[in-house]
């Protein structure tokens, strides 16, 4: 009775379940599977236990991704979000047609090709003549191989990762920002609040949500890196990560096992790590955010 | 008796041919062939002679069609390997050398081996043999025909060297003279060299200037470097001479190129592949420049590197037809056409050979450069090279040139971690 009650309801979602059964489970299965087994995608895989984990994880390569993986996140998530909320504000200042030219402006990044940005900023960042190192120059400073230079090439990547994720960010905070009641900053004003305390008190407060959705969209994006580092390194599937492999991250060392080294087993275990890792941290930020609304 | 058993072995044998001819028809009748090229063999020119290379087969083999897509470098690889697991492959394809060992390995290359020794003598002797020898790891295994390639250039910007007042009629003979013109062009305030020790090629190419094929490359019996440390020693003592010198891009950069056309760089040593955009400059912008053999240490030697893309043949069903087709493709005649119109050397000596195709300068020189040069990353279709033992070398090498080794503890250094990175 009830399932013939609800029949109607299956089969309208039945598409669904089956593109999604075959094209992302049947896929993340499978992986899981290969995970536990040398495989090289063409011979029959064969069983080793957790020894795709264990090499992953005693790996000098994996030790270098994670850390230069925590050191960008650090920096890249908080300040791409600081400066997409300045830029927020301050386009949310502006009506009109200028509204539409700062908007359209700031969010020019985030549609530019990837390959096209990391040639203009390969450009920028170039030595003795790139625009970076000829402003340099006018202050009588040295030139810097940006992206050659190990201490520096993260710091490279967080200035290039910004600038193009600031854009989309924009656009989402705007959206939040135009939905906070003028009244609220109204009464503010009535009673004597400036503008910062305009921003902290009402706006970020206000912002809640959607600060929430950016910053874990801004984690998982940020977990995930991969086009910029590689682009920037010059990398392909038999080197990549740069000098001393300062910018090597998780998913660059994936493909490079994968099809550099046609490794898929190991490619697979990494997957599932770097899975697991993004499951944790987005958990983790959905119990904050119950902690902090309960509070 | 005699009269009539002939007859019969006639009329037996007319018919066997008759129905080997109709089951060839057959079996090529309705058949499509996927061929994977690189992409910039896939636009333009290159690709309207790639169309008639494919019209001129599919004449002759009537219901054959053949699909042909580009592909970047990335690209192929992956497609081939994904190909390979999910049985999708395409039945002609390129690549290079360097990953020959990862497609032999998921089993996308057919072991052509039989079929080129079937091929009459004619054929396979039009090939430069060390380019066979590169597609033939063991005795009885061969993964690939070659296609086009490349030897190191020395391209040198004339202007910049007048500048700097160096001779330019005075083409560096030995690894002395050539550093002695580089010190002038950046007394005269220009840039000699891009970085060579940015890219695994480059550090290769200045290696090619000291030291050979019998000391390069991985021994994987062993999994042990090949690399002297003697011979590492000096080529890192190049690296720390050459860091004032250089322009700190990388061979490979976009910028380094713009600095060659802006009369900024005096230098540059890599394939023949930068000669149309040089010459696009010297037409439109005046860039006067010329392309010699990368100076060695002794004036009978030479430095750079050398590799191919190859053309290799899938296991799949029309593995025959798909053959016939790559050896079409890499016949002299269309090689010939091929390397005329992109006035790049390739693996078909016949081809290099040919009156007109020797009267261009790029080949004739490539085809001197290519016999000295050492290979990128030898022994091919043996062993996947580890990232590591890329990024080892350029880190090293890197490191040395800024000052964190001395050449002799770099080379020392280096060659330890490269067998720490086989060993694993």
């Amino acid at each position: 009775m009830h399932l013939r009650r609800h029949l109607p309801h299956y089969l309208m979602i039945a598409p669904f379940m089956l593109l999604f059964a075959i094209f992302f489970l049947f896929p993340i299965l499978s992986g899981f599977y290969y995970s536990f087994n040398d495989w090289n995608a063409v011979q029959p895989a064969k069983f080793v236990g957790l020894a795709n984990y264990q090499k992953i994880i005693a790996s000098r390569d994996f030790a270098r991704s994670m850390w230069n993986l925590g050191t960008y996140i650090v920096i890249t998530v908080p300040l791409g979000i600081l400066v997409a909320l300045g830029l927020a504000l301050l386009v949310d200042n502006f009506t009109g047609r200028w509204a539409h030219v700062f908007r359209g402006a700031y969010f020019l990044p985030v549609v530019l090709p990837s390959f096209l940005a990391a040639t203009i900023w390969r450009w920028i960042y170039a030595p003795n003549f790139g625009l970076l190192n000829m402003m340099l120059g006018w202050f009588g400073m040295p030139s810097v191989n940006f992206l050659n230079n190990t201490g520096s090439m993260i710091y490279c990547l967080i200035a290039v990762d910004v600038w193009a994720s600031a854009g989309f960010n924009m656009i989402i905070l705007l959206a939040g920002l135009k939905n906070i009641p003028t009244e609220l900053y109204e009464a503010a004003r009535l009673d004597g609040a400036s503008k910062w305390q305009q921003i902290i008190h009402i706006t970020i407060p206000m912002l809640g949500p959607v600060l929430f959705f950016v910053v874990t969209y801004g984690l998982i994006s940020a977990m995930q890196v991969f086009d910029k580092p590689w682009l920037l390194t010059g990398s392909s599937f038999t080197t990549y990560g740069g000098r001393g492999n300062a910018l090597l991250f998780p998913v660059m060392d994936m493909m490079g096992r994968g099809f550099g080294a046609v490794k898929f087993g190991e490619a697979a275990a990494y997957g599932f790590l770097l899975t697991l890792a993004i499951v944790m941290v987005t958990a983790l930020m959905f119990v904050l955010r119950s902690w902090s609304d309960r509070r | 008796m005699r009269i009539i058993s002939k007859l019969q072995g006639g009329i037996a044998g007319l018919l066997a041919s008759v129905a080997l001819a109709g089951a060839g028809a057959a079996s090529a009748e309705g058949v499509t062939l996927e061929y994977w090229v690189y992409s910039d063999f896939a636009a333009g020119d290159a690709l309207a002679l790639q169309q008639q290379f494919i019209a001129e087969f599919v004449a002759k083999h009537p219901g054959v069609k053949i699909n042909i897509t580009g592909k970047g470098d990335d690209d192929l690889t992956a497609g081939e390997i994904a190909g390979a697991a999910s049985n999708t492959l395409p039945d002609v394809f390129m690549n290079g050398l360097n990953v020959g060992a990862q497609l032999a390995s998921v089993g996308a290359l057919s072991n052509i081996y039989d079929k080129w020794m079937a091929m009459p003598e004619s054929f396979r002797a039009q090939f430069n043999a060390d380019a066979i020898k590169s597609c033939t790891p063991k005795p009885d295994k061969m993964y690939c025909l070659p296609y086009t390639g490349f030897g190191s250039l020395l391209f040198r910007n004339l202007t910049v060297l007048q500048k700097a007042g160096v001779d330019t009629s005075k083409v560096p003979a030995t690894w002395t003279e050539w550093f002695e013109q580089m010190k002038k062009v950046k007394a005269a305030g220009l840039y000699a060299m891009p970085d060579t020790t940015m890219v695994f090629n480059s550090v290769a190419e200045i290696y090619g200037t000291t030291g050979d094929a019998s000391n390069w490359g991985i021994d994987w019996a062993t999994h042990k470097t090949r690399i002297d440390p003697t011979v590492m020693t000096k080529v890192l003592q190049k690296f720390i001479d050459m860091v004032p010198l250089n322009s700190g891009t990388s061979r490979n950069d976009q910028a380094t190129k713009d600095l060659f056309i802006a009369n900024q760089l005096a230098f540059h040593v890599v394939g023949p592949w930068v000669d149309p955009t040089y010459k696009q400059a010297a037409e439109k912008n005046g860039l006067k420049y010329d392309f010699q053999l990368v100076p060695g240490d002794t004036p009978d030697k030479h430095g750079g590197i050398k590799s191919y893309e190859i053309v290799g043949v899938s296991p799949g069903p029309h593995r025959d037809l798909a053959w016939e087709f790559a050896t079409y493709i890499t016949a002299k005649e269309q090689m010939g056409r091929w390397a005329t119109l992109l006035a790049r050397y390739n693996g078909n000596a016949a081809a290099m050979a040919d009156p007109k195709v020797a009267s261009q300068l790029l080949i004739t020189k490539s085809v001197e450069a290519v016999k000295y040069a050492v290979d990128v990353q030898p022994p091919y279709f043996v062993g996947t090279v580890p990232s590591c033992y890329l990024a080892t070398v350029v880190d090293i090498a890197a490191a040395t040139a800024d000052g964190k080794y001395t050449a002799a503890a770099g080379a020392k250094e280096m060659i330890s971690q490269l067998n720490t990175c086989l060993a694993e």
